[in-house]
C-alpha cells in the first residue's frame, strides 16, 4: 500500500455565527502523494480557506482525521503557508520578511544570512531587498511570500489563492516561476484557487468542491499538468472545459472564460 | 499632524512661524500697555537671564516629572492595551470598566494624590501617568483589535510564539497609534504637569511662572512661559522624529 503524505478523511468543520451553526466542510476526502502538486478549486465561500487552515494546523476544532506524513497538523515547523494578501508584514522590508522565520526558529545568525541570501539569489530578489512590500508590485510581493515560505525548507507548501489579485499577465508569469520551483524542489505543494487555467496549469491532482456546506465533488487526475507550453495547447482547452463542466455539477453549460 | 513634511521646508516654515508670533505678541504688547504683557525682547532677555538664575533647575525638574510620567504610562498601557486587543474575551469584561473610568476627570484626583503620596515628585508623576495611561491604552488596543488577522495567521505558521507575535507583529503594527497617542497625551500631559505643579510645591516650572506673577515680575513669568513652551516643543519635536524613524512603512 502506497502511504499519502497528505490523507484527509471525512473532514467536517462547522463554524457558529450569530447563534447559528455553519457547516463549512462536510465529509471531505482527499488525498495527495508525496512531491506532487494538488489544487483545490471551488467558488467563493465553499470552504477552501477553511480547509487550509486546517492542513496548517491553525484550526483544530474539526472532526474525522487529517494526517500529514502520518502526524496530526500542529501549524509546526515542516508546513509553509502562503495567503493572498497580508502575508507579508507591511512593517518589514523584503529581507527583515524574508528572514522573519528562520528568527522566530531561533537559528543563528551567521546561518541567516546565509540561508537569506541564497534564496534571494535564486529567485532574483536581491535589488529588491531593502524595500517595504506596499514599494513591490502584486508580483514581485508574491514571489517575496514565496521565498519567505521557501527559506524555511518546509515539506509541504501551503497556498491559499496566493494569485488572485494579479492580473493575468503578472499571474502567468508567476504560475510559471511556480512551476519551475517545483520542478526543482518536487516539494509537496497544495494551492487553492478559483481559476480554472491556473488549476489545469499546476494541479496533477484536482480537487472540484461544490459549495454550502463544503464538498470534494470530484478528483481530476491531470497529467498535463507541468509542461511550460501548454497554455496553447488544444488538451489545455479540453481540460478547462472538462473542469467547467464539474464545477458546474455535471451539466455541460457555456461558462465565461476565466480571466 | 505632522509638523515637518521636509526639512528645508520644514526650517521655513518654522522660522516665519516664530516670527509671526513674536510680531503678533509684539502688536498685542504695545496695543494693551500693559505691565503684564511685556515686549518679545524684554521676556527673551529675561529668560536669558533667568536661564542663568534657577529656571533651569525647575525646567529640569518639570522635564524629569514629564519624562517619566510618559515612559511609565507608555510601559504600563502599551502591552495592556495589545494584550486587550488581543484577546477580545477578556477586553469584553474590561471594557465596561475602561467604559465607565475613561470620562472621570482624573486631575480632580490631584488633591487625593497629594495626600496620599506627599507634595513631592510622586503625587506629580503618578497624576500625569494616570491621565495619559488612559489615552495610550484605549488608542492601542483599538489598534490590536482593528489588526487585520491575517498577519497573525501568517507569522503563526511560521511557528511563532506568543512573545513572537507580540514583537514581530502586533508591536509593529500598532506602533503607529501609540506614538500618535503619545503626541497627544503629551498635550495634556502638560497642562496637568502645570496644574500640579502650581500648586503646595516649591519647585517646577509651573511654580516658577506662578511664583513671578505673586512677585509681579511678569518678564520673568514670561521667561517661564517660554521656556515651557519650548519644552513641549522640543517633546513634540523628538515623538515626531521617532515616528518618521521607526514608522518609514506608513509614508510610502
Ligand atoms: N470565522 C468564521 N466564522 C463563521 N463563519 C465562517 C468563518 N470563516 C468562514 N466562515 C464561513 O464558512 C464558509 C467557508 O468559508 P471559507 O473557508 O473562507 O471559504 P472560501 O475560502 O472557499 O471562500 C463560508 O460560508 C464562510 O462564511
Ligand atoms: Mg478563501
Amino acid at each position: 500500500m502506497i502511504e499519502n503524505y497528505l490523507a484527509v478523511s471525512s473532514l467536517g468543520v462547522d463554524y457558529w455565527h450569530q447563534g447559528k451553526k455553519v457547516r463549512a466542510l462536510d465529509s471531505v476526502d482527499l488525498t495527495l502523494d508525496r512531491g506532487k502538486m494538488g489544487v483545490v478549486i471551488g467558488p467563493s465561500g465553499c470552504g477552501k480557506s477553511t480547509l487550509m487552515s486546517v492542513l496548517a494546523g491553525l484550526n483544530t476544532k474539526y472532526t474525522g482525521q487529517v494526517l500529514i506524513d502520518g502526524k496530526t497538523p500542529t501549524g509546526g515547523l515542516e508546513t509553509a503557508l502562503i495567503l493572498q494578501d497580508f502575508g507579508l508584514l507591511p512593517w518589514k522590508t523584503v529581507w527583515e520578511n524574508i528572514v522573519l522565520g528562520l528568527k522566530i526558529r531561533k537559528k543563528n545568525l551567521s546561518e541567516i544570512k546565509g540561508a537569506a541570501e541564497i534564496i534571494l539569489e535564486k529567485m532574483n530578489l536581491i535589488p529588491l531587498a531593502k524595500r517595504y512590500p506596499a514599494q513591490l508590485s502584486g508580483g514581485q510581493r508574491q514571489r517575496v511570500a514565496i521565498a519567505r515560505a521557501l527559506v524555511l525548507e518546509p515539506k509541504l507548501l501551503l497556498m491559499d489563492e496566493p494569485f488572485s489579485s494579479l492580473d493575468a499577465l503578472a499571474r502567468e508569469e508567476i504560475q510559471d516561476f511556480l512551476l519551475e520551483i517545483w520542478e526543482e524542489t518536487k516539494l509537496t505543494t497544495m494551492l487553492i484557487t478559483h481559476s480554472i487555467e491556473e488549476a489545469v496549469f499546476l494541479g496533477q491532482r484536482i480537487f472540484v468542491m461544490s459549495p454550502c456546506p463544503g464538498r470534494i465533488r470530484k478528483q481530476v487526475e491531470n497529467p498535463l499538468a507541468g509542461d511550460h507550453s501548454l497554455r496553447g495547447r488544444v488538451q489545455f482547452v479540453e481540460m478547462c472545459s472538462l473542469l467547467r463542466t464539474y464545477l458546474h455539477g455535471g451539466r455541460r453549460e457555456t461558462y465565461e472564460t476565466d480571466a | 499632524m505632522r509638523l515637518m513634511p521636509n526639512k528645508q521646508q520644514g526650517l521655513f516654515t518654522f522660522a516665519y512661524t516664530v516670527l509671526g508670533l513674536f510680531m503678533g505678541w509684539w502688536m498685542l504688547a504695545l496695543v494693551l500697555d500693559s505691565p503684564a504683557v511685556p515686549l518679545p525682547w524684554d521676556a527673551v532677555k529675561s529668560l536669558g537671564e533667568s536661564l542663568r538664575g534657577d529656571l533651569l533647575f525647575h525646567l529640569g525638574v518639570s522635564l524629569y516629572r514629564v519624562l517619566v510620567s510618559l515612559i511609565l504610562a507608555t510601559v504600563l498601557a502599551v502591552p495592556l492595551g495589545i494584550f486587550l486587543g488581543k484577546n477580545p474575551a477578556l477586553d469584553n469584561k474590561a471594557a465596561p470598566l475602561v467604559y465607565l473610568t475613561y470620562p472621570i476627570p482624573k486631575v480632580v484626583l490631584m488633591p487625593v494624590f497629594l495626600i496620599l503620596l506627599g507634595i513631592g515628585d510622586a503625587s506629580k508623576i503618578v497624576l500625569i501617568t494616570l491621565i495619559t495611561f488612559y489615552q495610550i491604552l484605549v488608542t492601542t488596543r483599538d489598534a490590536a483589535k482593528n489588526l487585520e488577522k491575517g498577519y497573525v495567521s501568517s507569522v503563526k505558521s511560521l511557528g511563532a510564539t506568543s512573545f513572537d507575535l507580540y514583537r514581530h507583529v502586533y508591536f509593529p503594527a500598532c506602533l503607529p497609534a501609540i506614538l500618535t497617542s503619545l503626541r497627544l497625551g503629551l498635550g495634556t500631559a502638560l497642562a496637568v504637569l502645570f496644574l500640579a505643579e502650581t500648586y503646595a510645591t516649591q519647585e517646577g516650572i509651573g511654580f516658577f511662572i506662578m511664583d513671578s506673577l505673586s512677585r509681579m515680575n511678569y518678564e520673568e513669568m514670561f521667561a517661564g512661559i517660554i521656556a515651557m513652551s519650548l519644552m513641549g516643543f522640543f517633546l513634540y519635536l523628538l515623538l515626531d522624529q521617532g515616528e518618521k524613524v521607526l514608522c518609514v512603512w506608513t509614508r510610502l
